[in-house]
This record gives C-alpha cells, structure tokens and sequence, in this order.
C-alpha cells in the first residue's frame, strides 16, 4: 500500500494573501457608496495586496509562481476535458483551470479597484486622480461609475465560478481543498 | 520556504498592505465631520450673516464657496442676481472676514474640500449650482422633479429637500423631495 | 406701601416700551420731516407698494408686492428664492419698525431694486405711515 504524504503546497504569506483579499471584497461589497471611505480605503488595500502577489508570484516558493500554475490555453482545454469525462487529472497547486481562474480573478480585481480610485477623483474630486475631476463631466462620471459597477459584478460571478470549481474539483479529486487553503497541505 | 525568503515575504505583504492602507487613508476624507454634530459644511454661526444674507435666500455656509468667490459676491452686492443687496462698508467688512475666513479653500471640513478640490484656480464661481461638485452630485435628479414643482422651483433652494441644510448637513439620506419622497438610488 | 411702587414700575416700564416701539418709528418720521417730507399720508403708502418702476431688466413688473404682498399684515414670500418673509405691518408681526437702521436697510436695497432708485423721504414717511394703520 502506497504512502499517503503530506506535503505544504500552499505558503503562509499565500493563504494569508488569499483570505486577506477574501475579507476586502467583501467588504468592499457591502460598503458601496453609503461607507465610501471605509470602500476607498478596502479598496487600496486590495490593490496593495495584488501588488503583493504579483511580486510574489515571481519571488515565492514552488507552489507560488505563476510559472508553475499558469498554462497556455491548450492545456487549459485538456484539462477541462478531463474534467468533462470524469477523469480530472490531478494536480498538486493550481490545475490549469484554477490557474487561469487565478489570473482573470487577479485581473478584474484590480482593474474594478484601479478604476474605483478613478471614479474618487472624477466623482468626489478626491484621491490620486482629483485633478481628473476638473476635466471631466456628468457624462464621463456616470459611464465611469456604470464600468466600475458592472466590473464588480463580474469579480462577483468570476468569485462565484471559482468557489463551484472548487467544490467540483474537490468533489472530484475526494479531497478537502477549503481546509487545504487554511492549512496549507495536501495529502497525495 | 527558506527562511529569508519568509521574512522577504512578510516584510513585502507588509509593504504592501501597509501602503494599500495609507494610501486610502490619505487619499480619502471624512466626509463628515464626527461627534455629535453630523455636518458636511460648518453650519453659520454669524448672526450678521443670517440676517443680511439669509432674510431672502437659504442662508449658504461659507464652507459652500471658496473665499475667492465670496469676495466677489460681496464686491457686487448691488447686482445679486436680479436684486440689490446693499450694504454698508462696515457691515461688508465684517461679512467678508466671516465668510473667507470659513469659506470651502480655507476650512478641513470635508465637503468643502472636495467643493474646492472641484473648482479649479482660475474659475471664480458666484453660483454654488454650478460649481463642478454640485453638478456632479445633482446630475441623477431628473428636471421634472424639481424645475415645475412649486414647492422647490430652482436647485438654489437647498432647504426645499435637504432637510437638515440649515445644520450644515446634505447627506443624500435626509433628502426629502416635497411631493415626491425620499431619494432613491 | 411695595404693592404700589410695583405697580408703578411696570406701569413705567410699559409704557417705555410701547413709547420705545413708538420712538423709533417717530425718530424716522420726524428725520424724514427735517429731510423736507411733509404731512404723511397712508393711502400714499399703500400706492407705493405696487408702483412698479426702472429698476432695470430684471426688476421688470417688480414692485414691492411682488415679494410682501398687498396686504402687510400678510407674510409674504419671495419670488425667486420662496423664503417666506414675515408681514410688514406691526399689529401682525411687533418685531417691525423696531431697528432704525434695519428700516433704511431695507428701503435702500428694496427701493434700488424696484424703482430704481432711492426712496425720497415723502415716500418712506407715507410707507411707514401706511404699515402703522394697518389693523
């Protein structure tokens, strides 16, 4: 009978990164416009914080580095093949699924937070872009707004896609990867 | 992980994170001023100028307008819109300490910052209605709401819906539009 | 002996003050007099609320009851900002008439803005005259 090893896949400062960014959006969800400095400040954490990850995902250990999870597009669809038969092959980090879900996760976050910081100084003559303010009108105001909502919304679907394929994948790999992004290990 | 690269990793999250955080706090302001009185703007405390400026129209705070602005009001109170305001030399003396004094570009409150922050250094406004802060916070008001109702008529009567304008509040959650409600958005 | 002197003071305090209400609007007339008005008269007073005159384009059609109404002891509302205005006359509203220097305010802001001009002495005493009478 084959040896069930634990390894540590994934590092402290990842896990602390993932649930840090876990508890911003969701505050930055339910402050919206009533709280808006408590929002704009939820915000550039959540900026800092992908800032962090970027740097670490060329900096970090193994399981880290984007070299290590990011596939081209080809394998992505093998993968999802897999999964689609009912034979998902496994892997230890991210499967090639999970690590494009990373990288569009990562991307529209900081794009809905980049543009957040716009629509302060368009909006409320406020922030790093209040000068943008003076050169703008209603109109830019108002379309500015709409993209930063509808991008929330898609971080919000994009969340939604990732915690069922994190479920599935577990489901289908009989493994607890919820407890795995606390603890940081995986049995193989 | 080695151990440098550890404390690498947390002295970047760190880094990070702590400048996300100051980033936000020095970029954002509060908007409204804490403790008990809940205010945007510095509510008027000048008898004189209740009296003299607040006896036709709403009684704008100083923090409304940048100092600029106030003095030009002032210089040219025998045109105010339409109207003569005249006053004697003594008593314009004493408006415009009081009103530069607290006006938008010389006060931390809030609200008035971001009023000031909207007016760029060159424009000199007379009419709050048109500075670009108030522009923008009015733009999802539809005409039909306030342009034929008789009981507002003009965006420059700001006491007909911000029930709480004479403390120096204008929170969207006290707006009450006559005939209409509570705004909604 | 003490009920009496009371009584005395209040009498005197009472009549200062209504005298004091009175003074001031006899210390204008009696100005306006010196200032070569003569024999003030309410129906004059009352014409001058609804003259209308050169205040320029946008004093067009505005006169005095535009804003005040033709009936002083009305509160009025102004026409452009709809604040209300308390009524002029006295008998409606006991804090008018009371500031001399609040009086020539108003008449030297509210006439230019009218008539385009100051009002004369005659005109001010007839005004003045005319919120007295009203009941």
């Amino acid at each position: 009978m084959t040896q069930k090893k634990t390894i540590l896949v994934w590092d402290p400062l990842v896990r602390l990164f993932h649930w840090s960014l876990v508890v911003c959006v969701t505050s930055a969800c339910v402050t919206g416009e009533g709280f808006l400095r408590l929002h704009v400040v939820t915000g550039c954490v959540v900026i800092g914080l992908i800032l962090f990850r970027l740097l670490w995902g060329v900096m970090g250990p193994h399981f880290a580095l984007f070299r290590s999870f990011v596939s081209p597009p080809a394998e992505v669809l093998v993968y999802l093949q897999s999964v689609v038969i009912g034979h998902p092959t496994r892997y230890i980090g991210h499967n090639p699924a999970g690590g494009l879900m990373v990288v569009a996760l990562l991307a529209v976050t900081v794009a809905t937070s980049l543009l957040g910081l716009v629509l302060y100084g368009v909006g409320e003559f406020s922030g790093p872009f209040a000068s943008w303010g003076l050169i703008s009108g209603v109109q830019e105001l108002s379309l500015l707004k709409k993209i930063h909502g509808m991008l929330a919304n898609g971080l919000l679907l994009l969340v939604a896609l990732h915690v069922m394929g994190v479920f599935l994948t577990g489901w289908q790999h009989r493994e607890n990867l919820i407890k795995s992004m606390f603890t940081g290990s995986k049995t193989i | 992980m080695h151990q440098k690269q550890k404390l690498l990793g947390i002295g970047l999250f760190i880094l990070c994170v702590g400048g996300g955080i100051s980033l936000g706090v020095s970029a954002s302001d509060k908007e409204r001023s804490g403790g008990k009185q809940h205010r945007d703007v510095a509510p008027v405390q000048e008898k004189q100028y209740s009296a003299d400026c607040g006896s036709c129209h709403f009684a704008y705070q100083p923090g409304l307008l940048p100092a600029r602005s106030w003095e030009k009001l002032l210089a040219g109170l025998g045109e105010h819109f339409g109207e003569n305001a005249e006053v004697s030399q003594e008593v314009q003396n004493a408006l415009k300490t009081y009103l530069t004094r607290n006006a938008a570009d010389r006060v931390d409150d809030g609200r008035s910052k971001k009023i000031a922050a909207s007016i760029a250094p060159d424009e000199t406004p007379v009419r709050i209605t048109e500075t670009r802060y108030f522009v923008k916070k009015h733009r999802e008001i539809p005409r039909r709401f306030w342009e034929k109702n008789p009981k507002i008529g003009s965006l420059i009567r700001c006491e007909a819906c911000h029930t709480k304008a004479e403390e120096g509040s204008f929170n969207e959650h006290e707006v009450q539009i006559p005939g209409i409600g509570r705004w909604e958005d | 002996m003490k009920k009496s002197v009371m009584l005395c003071g209040l009498s005197l305090m009472g009549l200062l003050l209504t005298e004091g209400h009175a003074a001031t609007v006899d210390d204008l007339l009696l100005q306006y007099q010196r200032e070569g008005a003569t024999g003030f008269s309410a129906a004059a007073g009352q014409e001058l609320l609804n003259r209308t005159g050169q205040g320029g384009p946008e004093a067009e059609g505005k006169n005095c009851a535009s804003c005040h109404t033709t009936h002083p002891a009305k509160p009025g509302q102004h026409a452009k900002t709809g604040k209300v205005i308390e009524p002029l006359a006295p008998v409606a509203n006991p804090e008018r008439l009371q500031d001399a220097a609040k009086v020539e305010k108003w008449f030297l802001r509210n006439c230019k803005g009218t008539l385009g001009r100051i009002c004369t002495p005659q005109e001010k005493g007839d005004f003045l005259t005319f919120l007295l009478s009203v009941r």
